[in-house]
């Protein structure tokens, strides 16, 4: 099976793909990454693998594999949501960020509408700093 | 209303309005298959071709074309996965998916009969909008359809694609373009330089021809088609048309989002098919298949886009506000034979609104039934390069703008304003505001003379519809603004919606679009912008007071966003990107044009129009599309026995030079 990670270069993206990491070890699952952030480039296999750093060679050692994912939808949480339909994943992992309540009824958020809609299990994880 | 709903069906079987309109429609299809020209590029080229006509015969043709422009353009996106129009490009997103799986018949099917059901709800939406607005139009006077004119402009500045300052200050720069000529308060002339030629004002066919298409002409001509073939048609129609019933769902979906999209001045068939596209995605279950050929990903945009043309006409014909380009045009032919839309066109002139809607209705049947019948004849049209298309229709655009006036002066405007078009579309700057500024400079003027003269004071802001059109002009203002502050803070990695919407307006031109951005052009822009609105404030020093208000508060106001825009460039110095080889190349190619097109009308000025398109499109093909001999020959005989022919089918003029 496959656990699909939302990755995004903040330090809640970051706490979500190390997370989706720990749980691909613990349940043997490969990994598919897929950026959320449309005004960044997507990242590529080598960065990803950068970034989960110790937890990549695990990873490979157990013999489970880590790819990005790409998806032609422009919308994130709609790519999201269709990838891990494509994988049947078992699980999406996302982070959270810190909202004000303003913040909160002003903007419509991409991880709402991926917890909305997913058709499997999503597992929301927050940074260590917030 | 019914009555005059079934007289003007009754109208519609006079055979001179049964070929105006099958006419139209064939024009129309085989423009949409011309990359880049679209709606906007139909209705100026055909446009021409109406003067002297009756009313009821120049709409056929012109809704004939505009209602199936988006019906023929999928065929490249789905077949060659190179969209005819930016619009198209959506479709390509499935269309082409399916059409490489051997499934074009399916695909094309989707697409034809959901363009044609698209074009059916998109009149009834202009049909049920009549009585619903009647009441509301016929309690406007003056200071209503001043303020509407006040909304059009800035809206579309608003709700175009990219930067609003850009935007606002294009939409300005409209305005300012069409107060050049004799003012309608005191006839007396302004920034014209005491030349006769500009007194009347400039031509509306000029200015968008050189706008939209010569510019659009300078960025294709050197794109070459890359070696891509065309999929072979396979599957058959029957499978996609039972397909398609079962989707019906997503077609009206498709259509009203089309609809809503087309009213919103500014907001046109691109922006529109995305919206049905993401729809459609948002509401379906299983998204798996999405981008790799779903039927859904095909029904709904292809709905969308066709309705977008008559959701344009809505606010174009009931309010005299334009919703998009090509309905700026037609607002601008109206004005042209008498016909005030707005109150005047749902007391005087119903019968032609409702023409209008069967025209439609018709066109899109009939051009969703050619479709299916000449697709394997289109099909081969769309591989033809553009930089072989590139002089014919250069020739047919700049004769297209000589009718109005006959005036060559005309184009060199052209010329002149294909340039400045170039340089809005290449710092991505929305070129819409600009045009529908242009057309509704003088009536914005016109309205707001009548309304100070019939009012004393300020007392007719407080009339109830007034308030709410500021309220509506206020409002995104503000909502601008919240963005702005939302920016700011730098929420970046969860507002997914504003995020997808940006990245939508990128991708969904031709990626030369912007190309410029961030550079030492784009800052030109706006230090050649503020240079202009500074002479034209000084130039209005010397106006009587009534004729100097307008062009005044245009020009402080220009001043002002210009000196924003300046601002802005200044900050994003560093951001400038090193000129690349593909920007300089860009440049390159887009100047040789303009010096061609330049050569050419010098060319028509000494030895006549004829002369020199028998001269100047060999040498182009051969020397710089490189086509083959053959094609040349053939090319040039053709073009040439159509220009020596038309005289006499239909009244044109050929510009003649020096040498006769």
């Amino acid at each position: 099976m496959t656990i699909v990670a939302v990755h995004s270069a903040s330090p809640a993206g970051r706490a979500a793909l190390a997370h989706a990491g720990r749980e691909a070890l613990l349940t043997a699952d490969d990994l598919v990454v897929v950026a959320a952030d449309p005004r960044h480039r997507a990242p590529t296999t080598d960065e990803v693998l950068g970034e989960l750093g110790d937890m990549a060679d695990r990873l490979r050692e157990a013999g489970l594999t880590v790819t990005v994912g790409h998806s032609p939808l422009t919308d994130p949480s709609e790519a999201v949501v269709q990838i891990a339909q494509q994988h049947d994943a078992r699980l999406i992992v996302l982070g959270l960020r810190h909202r004000t309540p303003v913040g909160k009824l002003l903007l419509g958020s991409t991880a709402q509408r991926i917890l909305l809609e997913a058709t499997c299990p999503v597992l929301a994880v927050k940074s260590a700093a917030s | 209303m019914f009555d005059s709903a079934l007289s003007a069906l009754a109208s519609l079987a006079q055979p001179s309005l049964l070929v105006m309109l099958l006419v139209g429609v064939a024009a129309g299809l085989v423009m949409g298959l011309i990359p880049g020209l679209g709606g906007t590029g139909a209705v100026a080229i055909l446009l021409p071709v109406t003067f002297g006509m009756e009313p009821a015969q120049a709409f056929a043709l012109l809704i004939g074309a505009l209602a199936v422009v988006h019906t023929s353009d999928t065929v490249s996106a789905v077949l060659l996965g190179a969209p005819g129009s930016a619009s198209a490009s959506v479709t390509m997103l499935d269309g082409y998916a399916m059409a490489r799986r051997g499934q074009a018949k399916r695909a094309l099917s989707l697409a034809f009969l959901s363009s044609m059901a698209g074009g059916i709800i998109g009149a009834l939406g202009l049909t049920l909008a009549i009585p619903l607005a009647r009441p509301l139009v016929l309690s406007f006077a003056s200071p209503e359809l001043f303020m509407l004119t006040v909304l059009g402009v800035s809206l579309a500045a608003v709700l175009s694609r990219g930067n609003v300052v850009k935007g606002v200050l294009c939409g300005l720069l409209g305005l300012l373009l069409g107060m050049v000529g004799t003012s309608p308060t005191t006839a007396e002339e302004r920034f014209t330089g005491g030349s006769l030629f500009l007194g009347d004002g400039l031509s509306l066919v000029a200015v968008a021809l050189g706008i939209f298409g010569l510019a659009e002409i300078a960025t294709r001509v050197g794109q070459r088609r890359t070696g891509r073939n065309l999929v072979t048609l396979g599957g058959g129609w029957g499978a996609g048309i039972r397909e398609w019933l079962t989707h019906w769902t997503q077609v009206v979906r498709g259509s009203l989002i089309g609809i809503w999209a087309g009213v919103l001045p500014g907001v046109g068939a691109t922006a529109g098919t995305w919206l049905a596209y993401g729809q459609a995605v948002a509401t379906s279950k299983d998204k798996r298949k999405f981008g790799k050929g779903d039927p859904r990903g095909i029904v709904g945009p292809e709905s969308a886009n066709n309705s977008v043309e008559a959701g344009d006409l809505i606010p174009t014909l009931l309010f005299g506000i334009p919703g998009g380009v090509p309905s700026a045009m037609l607002l601008g032919m109206l004005l042209t034979y008498g016909i005030q839309p707005g109150p005047s066109i749902v007391t005087e002139h119903l019968d032609l609104m409702y023409l209008i809607i069967w025209c439609f209705a018709i066109a899109s049947v009939v051009g969703a039934f050619l479709c299916f019948l000449g697709t394997p004849t289109l099909a081969r049209l769309t591989k033809v390069p553009f930089a072989v298309l590139g002089p014919g229709l250069l020739v047919v655009m700049l004769l297209g703008a000589f009718q109005g006036e006959a005036q060559i002066g005309d184009l060199w405007v052209m010329i002149l304003l294909g340039v400045v078009g170039w340089v809005l579309k290449a710092t991505d700057s929305p070129r819409a505001p600009f045009l529908i500024g242009f057309v509704l400079a003088i009536p914005m003027e016109r309205y707001y003379y009548l309304t100070a003269s019939l009012n004393d004071g300020l007392g007719w802001m407080a009339r109830p519809w007034v308030i709410v059109f500021l309220a509506v002009l206020v409002g995104p203002a503000l909502w601008a603004l919240v963005k702005l502050v939302r920016r700011r803070r730098d929420l970046a990695s969860d507002d997914g919606h504003a995020a997808a919407a940006q990245l939508m307006h990128s991708d969904d031109e031709a990626e030369t679009d912007g190309l410029l951005k961030n550079s030492p052009w784009s800052l030109s822009v706006a230090v050649v912008a503020l240079l202009v609105f500074a002479g034209a404030l000084w130039a209005s020093s010397g106006f009587s007071p009534e004729a100097a208000l307008l062009p005044r508060l245009v020009s402080v106001a220009g001043l002002l966003v210009g000196l924003v825009l300046l601002v802005q460039e200044l900050r994003h110095r560093k951001r400038w990107m090193r000129s690349g080889l593909q920007e300089s190349r860009t440049v390159a190619t887009a100047l040789r044009t303009f010096a061609i097109m330049i050569a050419f009308l010098s060319l028509v000025m000494v030895v006549g129009y004829l002369a020199a398109v028998l001269v100047f499109v060999p040498a182009y093909l051969l020397f710089i599309a490189r086509a083959r001999t053959r094609t040349t020959i053939v090319y040039t005989l053709v073009l040439g026995l159509a220009l020596i022919t038309l005289p006499s089918l239909i009244p044109v003029d050929l510009p003649t030079g020096l040498l006769g």
